[in-house]
């Protein structure tokens, strides 16, 4: 353990709302709310050395295996670092090998399997070989422990401590004590203000009441799955180019969030359902500059997207309704205010916290989830020894909304995972989801 | 006609850009690469929205393109150009 490890670490706003959905999944799904990222290698990996590293990282971050409890019972949550069990490392396992190019349904299955928070089960790794020395990894864990973008810090870590560096050298955070993106010096009645206007806001969403694929929140299983659309080296290149002219250089997520809403708007008129408005959340990463690295911790807030079912059908009018919605939000403060919001809620008890999250929209949390990351962990070309073919998140979704999508890009590959729970979709309707996403996204159809 | 000269208006996007977006360190200059120097998108709105409190310009996201986007003193120039047309 590193000397500047503290004996406790408390939760952030965003870990708590995964939190709250993390026990609304273990309650009516009996899973956890766990988010996943594969990396597909080539040949070269070092078994062995894999395992002696998550062992050597996990002794310099307790964290990685510590409980995750209130102090007496009440208060925020917190990381208990003293706690953490150092006879044990996360599992990392060898499987039988594969062929073809499918993904392994172990890795579908491990999404669906319970973590313990409580007890400080947060992490796991699956290697499945495949032909050729080929290996694909999947990392699974319990989606308070990273947000996306630290999980791609994660790997990039583990291969620099591959490399020689000593995992003692960075530090489970650079400022325990502080939410990420928290603004300074509000005092407790500007911080009141500003969290009754993002609920507010929020509330403001749910006009007319969106609709999810799932409908609102029912005890049901979590069975979730995924589909991954990757397009080759040329089309990506449209993909890109085509987001920046569309949505801009520096907001091409507003281009690919459009072509997400499309892709479960054909979905609804298929069935000949009323979506109601389509409200969707997209992650923000808070990280101040300069800690770009931070791992642990989500450090997210959120803007919030509605859209009316009208405006979806001319995709130049969708894109404009985003930017506008976007510059509106950030003028008002609300990605601020989401920081402070998600920060009082800390206090509040899960099953509360998710009810009220629920609340507003009826039962529903919003239409679908989506994130897009940007290139995936492009600081490195290959991890313990093996090249990276290909690399992408599977974020988790609860069984309502029911549908998830996460854009990445790798090595000049872009990548679309579509995360569903079984039966949401009728076959066709997967199909006809994947068609309209490849026609938005390379302006075709 | 503004009252903004483009040596001005230059310093004074430097000045957000350093104080209060980027936490830039001593060696940001108004040549500097923005991106390089951890401009992202939320970043940019929060810049588009400083320069328009200070002018009262509305940088259309239209202009946000890579090569204004390339330093403090290409993007003082293309808002100089705005106030110019406004």
């Amino acid at each position: 353990m590193s000397s500047s490890t503290p004996p406790e670490l408390p939760l952030t706003g965003a870990d708590c709302f995964l939190r709250a959905f993390d026990d609304e999944v273990r309650r009516t799904g009996r899973a956890s709310h766990a988010s996943q990222l594969v990396l597909r290698l080539g040949p070269g990996f070092d078994v062995d050395a894999f395992q002696a590293l998550i062992a050597r990282v996990t002794q310099a971050h307790p964290l990685m295996h510590a409980p995750i409890r209130r102090k007496l019972g009440v208060g925020p949550p917190a990381y208990r670092m003293a706690a953490a069990d150092t006879t044990t490392v996360p599992p990392v396992e060898l499987h039988a090998a594969e062929t073809g190019d499918a993904l392994p349904e172990l890795f579908f299955r491990r999404l669906n399997e319970p973590f313990d928070a409580g007890r400080g089960r947060l992490l796991r790794f699956d290697l499945v070989p495949r032909e050729a020395g080929r290996m694909d990894l999947a990392m699974t864990w319990l989606h308070m422990l990273f947000d996306g973008a630290g999980s791609e810090a994660f790997v990039e870590w583990l291969e620099a401590v591959h490399r020689g560096r000593s995992p003692d050298e960075l530090p489970p955070d650079e400022a325990p004590g502080v939410a990420p993106g928290m603004p300074e010096g509000l005092g407790a009645r500007e911080r009141g203000r500003r969290a009754m206007s993002w609920q507010r806001w929020m509330t403001s969403m749910a006009q007319p009441r969106p609709r999810s694929l799932a409908g609102p929140l029912r005890r049901l299983p979590q069975a979730l799955r995924y589909d991954v659309l990757t397009l080759p080296e040329e089309e990506t290149g449209r993909v890109v180019e085509r987001a920046r002219q569309k949505a801009g250089f520096l907001t091409p997520m507003l281009f690919y969030l459009a072509c997400a809403i499309r892709g479960h708007d054909a979905v609804f008129r298929e069935r000949k359902l009323d979506p109601g408005a389509y409200v969707v959340p997209l992650p923000v990463n808070m990280r101040p500059k300069g800690s770009e690295h931070a791992l642990f911790r989500t450090r997210v807030s959120l803007l919030w997207f509605r859209v009316l079912p009208e405006v979806v059908r001319d995709f130049d009018a969708l894109i404009a309704d985003l930017k506008a919605q976007r510059l509106a939000a950030i003028k008002a403060g609300q990605i601020e205010n989401g920081v402070i919001a998600m920060d009082y809620a800390r206090h509040a008890p899960m099953r509360l916290y998710a009810h009220m999250a629920r609340r507003a929209m009826q039962g529903e949390l919003c239409s679908f989830f989506f994130a897009f990351t940007g290139e995936f962990a492009g600081g490195i070309e290959a991890f313990l020894g093996a090249p990276i073919e290909n690399a992408f998140h599977a974020p988790p979704v609860p069984t309502s909304p029911g549908s998830s999508a996460a854009m990445s890009l790798r090595g000049g590959r872009f990548n679309a995972t579509h995360v569903h729970q079984r039966g949401l979709f009728a076959p066709a309707e997967l199909a006809l989801f994947r068609r309209t996403l490849r026609d938005d996204l390379l302006g075709e159809g | 006609m503004s009252d903004w000269t483009l040596e001005k208006l230059t310093d004074r996007v430097f000045e957000i850009l350093r104080d209060e977006i980027l936490e830039a360190t001593e060696d940001f200059t108004p040549a500097s690469n923005l991106v390089e120097s951890g401009l992202d998108s939320l970043a940019v709105t929060q810049l588009m929205l400083s320069i328009e409190e200070s002018t009262g310009v509305w940088v259309d996201e239209s202009l946000l393109t890579p090569e204004n986007l390339e330093s403090a003193r290409t993007l003082a120039a293309c808002v100089h150009e705005q106030l110019d047309a406004s």
